[in-house]
């Protein structure tokens, strides 16, 4: 039922008003001190941090052969078999259980688990202490994969036995 | 104004006042916070980078600057991999022999396939550790949820990248090593056999496999990660301004 005398506010008849935010959501501006340009003080820090690491891999490379060993024969396989160290994981688990674990739904759960995680993790949050499940989970499987990854590349030797990198090294690079 | 009080303008600020130094920088003053912006967006290099970044985006404890690093080790890698394609050939008959007279007779063959080793296993632990610290910092959050799925494709990439390469040398640490890793395709239930088949060209690692790998070594997979990587870095930049999520709950 319409007000006998509606408010009018520069000549526009107010009808109601709405609680709640903006349909356009809230964008927060930064404050203009909270800014730096990128040239120079972004851009000279990425300088530093790359020629840092250009130079490390120069001097690696002056003291450290890359590795040749004989040339490849299929009829004679090397004991232990070793895959990439990046792969060490995996192999670590392929040794331990079905080849379809550890092959296959491993390896695929956890890209797909990489991939979703954006989409299943809706906390909003950035600090560690309001995101406890998360950084539980994920620093669980990282001490774990590098724990497996250490373990497959340092300490399995011949048939993927067991031994002490100090007594007899496998790892391969 | 007195001459006193006025500035002798650098040598660089004088080439960009010329007619030529017009044409290539299009904005020729630096003098104001506007016209070094302006000159930002009219350069192509800088294209790469917002204008202005939040103060403490820039700190080491930030980023460990790992983006950074993970790119500097993939130009690294193109760089010395050209390098080495001039020498190399793919094939049985002549990949190790070809590795053998790099590390022997070619000028700097040995040096630069040092480089381009280690630059691939550091490549593939500044991956992964750009990938940790964006997790701890919660950098995926809204509204770079897409970026960070980018971010694992390239991840997968780097993977394969270095994968394909162990097998070039074609010694026995290559050898063996793409036949273990490569055996893990072959547990995918049903089509296991045929993925393998595939990825090897053949039933066992031999002469197709070595020109599969070196095809996507040299040519699929560093174009496919220069082209995610422009997409990655464009995202970063257009979402450098944009709304973060909350750093804190609402008292």
């Amino acid at each position: 039922m319409p007000d006998e005398t509606p408010v009018a506010i520069d000549g526009r008849r107010v009808l109601g008003v709405v609680p709640g935010k903006p349909v356009a959501g809230e964008r927060k501006e930064p404050a203009d001190d909270d800014l730096v340009m990128t040239w120079p003080h972004l851009l000279v820090r990425h300088a530093v941090a790359a020629m840092s690491v250009l130079l490390l891999v120069l001097v690696i490379s002056v003291f450290v052969d890359a590795p040749l060993r004989e040339i490849a024969d299929p009829t004679n396989t090397p004991n232990p078999e070793k895959a990439p160290w990046y792969f060490a994981a995996l192999q670590e688990l392929l040794s331990r259980f079905h080849p379809l674990i550890a092959g296959v739904l491993v390896p695929g759960a956890i890209i797909l688990g990489l991939v979703a995680l954006p989409y299943v993790d809706r906390n909003p949050y950035l600090q560690a202490r309001h995101r406890k499940v998360a950084i539980t989970v994920w620093t669980v499987f990282m001490v774990v994969w590098i724990l497996l990854t250490i373990i497959g590349f340092a300490f399995r030797g011949p048939n993927w036995g067991w031994v002490w990198p100090w007594d007899e090294w496998h790892g391969e690079l | 104004m007195t001459m006193a009080t006025e500035e002798k303008p650098r040598v660089v600020d004088r080439a960009r006042q010329t007619t030529v130094g017009r044409s290539i920088f299009r904005s020729p003053s630096r003098s104001t916070p506007r016209d070094r912006a302006a000159s930002h967006w009219s350069s192509f290099l800088l294209h790469l980078y917002p204008v202005k970044v939040r103060r403490k985006e820039i700190t080491f404890r930030y980023s460990w600057y790992l983006g950074v690093i993970s790119a500097v080790l993939f130009a690294s890698l193109v760089a010395s991999g050209i390098y080495l394609m001039f020498f190399y050939v793919p094939s049985p008959a002549s990949a190790y022999a070809d590795i053998q007279s790099l590390q022997t007779e070619v000028t700097f063959g040995q040096y630069i396939r040092n480089v381009h080793r280690w630059s691939a296993h550091l490549m593939v632990f500044a991956v992964a550790a750009h990938m940790a610290k964006v997790f701890y910092r919660g950098a995926y959050k809204p509204p770079r949820e897409f970026n960070w799925v980018i971010g694992v494709v390239l991840l997968v990439l780097t993977l394969l990248m270095s994968f394909t390469g162990y097998l070039l040398p074609w010694d026995q640490l290559a050898y063996w090593a793409v036949t273990v890793g490569s055996e893990m395709a072959g547990y995918v239930p049903f089509v296991g056999e045929q993925v393998r088949e595939l990825l090897l060209g053949g039933p066992t690692v031999g002469e197709g496999t070595l020109l599969r790998f070196y095809v996507l070594h040299v040519a699929v997979l560093p174009v496919s990660i220069v082209v995610l990587l422009m997409f990655h870095i464009w995202r970063w930049r257009k979402d450098a301004m944009l709304d973060l999520p909350k750093e804190e709950p609402d008292a």
